[in-house]
């Protein structure tokens, strides 16, 4: 989160890179900085700013006729309003009804309203339109009746509009003052003013009709913070109803309510694995080492699967992308206890090593639905990053780093909003699954390479000194995927190699923009004689995989090993049961291979004589 | 701070709101003279003004403000005060 210094200071690069012509730029600097929780000023500088943007960066957005009809002044939600409808996939144009003309405005058919045709109608009432006298005196058929009449009033100004226009009607219910003149026996007194509007609420939803959605205010002022909310200084003055600084949130939920009517809600969720479903990473880990089930940890995992099988259950389609062999990938399914979701509520499973920006794309072209249908789950930041710069139509929600906070980020995102239920929608998984089968998707490879370039990496090398000694220990002997010879070593057997002149041992740490990786790999090489040297040790941890790690350190053994005029560098791979990522690691870096043996152990030579071509990498070192 | 500061503060303030960097404002300028002061920009100004300078108007103070014939002048009057009263 920035603070809101930071938002300012992004404001103005962003004004500068408008004033330097780069509006496609300042365009994603403005959408990234803008968060629905900032205050009015800022949502207030979104809006401008957007709206002064060179229209050609804001095309490719179906347009929207938006009218908010209200008691009060609405100019300020429109702009903002326009802003987060953009940020949901549209370009809206608006119409505004003048100060407290709403009703004469609905009944007059020569009014602008209709000349305006609009696609969406949206009645901005709150409490202080249900004027119903709140005497805790009078009989309760007088009260129910008049809120029988405020109800029949709204009631048929839809019907004048649905009559006169083919608008789809929104209309706010009453937001529930935090005021309570006799306190908790408030609720207790079928009169009394707090009943009276919780009465209305539930008869406006009774009423509802066809083309007709409530737009809950109640519960976006409780989830906003009533004391806040209800903050009136620019009621007094302006005749705003609610805090100004409660507008992004206001826009933002009523613009994805807006995408759902024009059935642009989005209908499936793809899934990361390792550290999004559970804790850990099963391939290293394996099936009793990753967290899920009992402990803090385990049961909020738990909990976030719950929720994605209940939206799972409503018709979202649930599909899954991870860096995993698939075997790994699909063991936790089968056969953990606490899983909550099954093989079978997932309609395309893709678990493999691939960019994730390409397989959400196929997953898209097997699933037959839009990129802008998705939304994209994963913990790590940097995979969020792939697919949000390659594939912008996907929503990528900026996952905290607890996985108890998992399943409020998803679900405030309001990216799932509905108008109704049907009974086609539980059985849409199982639709997707069978279609899934035939796989006719097309590779399309992204730009990886100015991917892995923006992602400004920096490898920092070193030995096995005190200070890294336990982590590199820790490596090699949790290590289970990217372990080329599967050895194991106690702290003092590592030790006396470090010491031993005999034995190269590198250490190697990647930073990228995101922040530190982290202690990733472990090199261990041991003389085999004056012109060779063998790879006894090669461990990797899979979170930096298919970034050109791999390339980095080997250029660095070829660069280690012909300053000792060395003439070959040799390999070994040992198959284990998880390591077959690796399998064909060597051949890839340029490596012959000279024997297999029974077991199925393979050697390679690398000839440093020959090796004249560098190996291709962004990692830039830190010692140069 | 004097009164040169404010206005300097205010005129960022301004050019911000306003969208406008070629803004430069004085304690006469008035709403009429700068494009886009309407009421949408004047509360809009407000409550930059109110986070800049950490203060906070009352209703009245505001009500003030929207007063016709009202100018920078007056802006800069009320936040002087503001800030007076919090140094002593």
């Amino acid at each position: 989160m920035m603070t809101e210094e930071v938002k300012f200071s992004e404001i103005n690069k962003v004004i500068s890179l408008r004033k330097e012509g780069r509006h496609e730029e300042a365009l994603k600097a403005l959408l990234k900085a803008a968060e629905r929780a900032d205050n009015f000023v800022l949502q207030a500088r979104y809006a401008k700013i957007l709206s002064t943007l060179d229209s050609s960066v804001l095309k490719n957005r179906p347009s929207i006729k938006v009218a908010v009809l209200s008691s009060f002044t609405d100019k300020f939600l429109c702009d903002i309003l326009k802003f987060w409808l953009f940020v949901a996939g549209f370009n809206a144009e608006f119409f505004e009804s003048e100060y407290g003309t709403m009703t004469q405005t609905i009944l007059d058919s020569e009014s602008k309203l209709y000349q305006f045709d609009p696609d969406i109608i949206w009645i901005f009432t709150t409490f202080m339109d249900i004027k119903i006298r709140s005497d805790f005196e009078r009989p309760q058929e007088q009260v129910l009746h008049d809120i029988d009449e405020v109800i029949e009033g709204y009631s048929s100004l839809w019907g004048v509009l649905q009559n006169r226009c083919r608008a789809y009607i929104i209309q706010n219910n009453a937001d529930l003052p935090p005021y309570r003149t006799f306190g908790n026996f408030d609720g207790i007194l079928p009169n009394g003013y707090l009943n009276i509007l919780r009465r209305y609420n539930s008869s406006l939803l009774e009423s509802l009709r066809e083309g007709v959605m409530v737009f809950d205010l109640e519960y976006i002022s409780s989830l906003w913070g009533k004391e806040r909310w209800f903050e009136l200084t620019q009621w007094y003055n302006s005749k705003i109803p609610f805090n100004l600084d409660a507008v992004g949130e206001v826009a933002y939920q009523v613009a994805w309510l807006i995408a759902a009517i024009k059935g642009k809600a989005r209908k499936c969720l793809v899934l990361d694995l390792d550290n999004t479903l559970w804790g850990g990473v099963i391939g290293d880990d394996g099936l009793h080492g990753i967290v899920l089930g009992d402990g803090p940890v385990g049961e909020a995992f738990v909990d976030f699967q719950q929720y994605i099988l209940e939206l799972k259950k409503r018709g979202i389609i649930l599909a899954v992308c991870s860096k995993n062999d698939e075997a790994n990938a699909k063991e936790p399914f089968l056969k953990h206890p606490d899983m909550r979701l099954k093989l079978e509520d997932i309609s395309v499973f893709k678990a493999n090593w691939a960019n994730k920006a390409d397989n959400i794309k196929e997953i898209a072209s097997i699933l037959n639905i839009g990129l802008d249908s998705i939304v994209f789950v994963d913990d790590n930041p940097a995979e969020r990053e792939i697919v949000e710069s390659f594939l912008p139509q996907i929503v990528v929600p900026a996952m905290p780093e607890d996985p108890s906070c998992f399943r409020q980020t998803l679900d405030s995102g309001r990216y799932f909003e509905t108008l109704a239920i049907s009974a086609e929608d539980s059985k849409r998984t199982e639709y997707y699954r069978i279609n899934a089968v035939r796989d006719n998707a097309k590779k399309d490879f992204c730009d990886l390479i100015s991917y892995l370039k923006g992602l400004e990496m920096v490898a920092i090398i070193g030995s096995f000194d005190e200070f890294h000694l336990p982590r590199v220990v820790q490596l090699i002997n949790k290590s289970n995927q990217f372990h080329l010879t599967t050895t194991r070593y106690s702290e003092n057997e590592v030790k006396a190699m470090a010491c031993d002149p005999y034995t190269i041992c590198q250490h190697f740490s990647l930073k990228d923009k995101f922040g530190d990786n982290g202690l990733i790999a472990v090199v261990i090489l041991k003389k085999v004689n004056d012109d060779e040297y063998v790879i006894d040790t090669w461990c990797m941890s899979c979170r930096v995989l298919s970034r050109g790690m791999e390339e980095f350190i080997c250029q660095n053994l070829i660069e280690i090993c012909t300053k000792r005029g060395l003439k070959r560098m040799l390999g070994v791979y040992i198959p284990s049961a998880k390591n077959g990522l690796v399998a064909d690691l060597y051949s890839r870096l340029g490596f012959l291979p000279t024997t297999v043996e029974e077991n199925g152990n393979t050697h390679w030579q690398l000839d440093l004589l020959k090796a004249s071509d560098k190996l291709v990498t962004h990692i830039r070192s830190s010692n140069q | 701070m004097d009164i040169h500061d404010v206005i300097k503060q205010l005129n960022v303030i301004f050019c911000e709101v306003f969208d406008d960097d070629s803004l430069d404002i004085n304690e006469t300028t008035t709403a009429g003279s700068v494009d886009q002061w309407d009421s949408f920009g004047h509360i809009t100004m407000i409550l930059a003004v109110e986070r800049v300078f950490k203060i906070r108007f009352t209703t009245a103070e505001i009500a003030e403000t929207k007063k016709p014939g009202q100018n920078v002048g007056t802006f800069v009057n009320m936040i002087q005060k503001k800030l007076g009263k919090i140094d002593v």
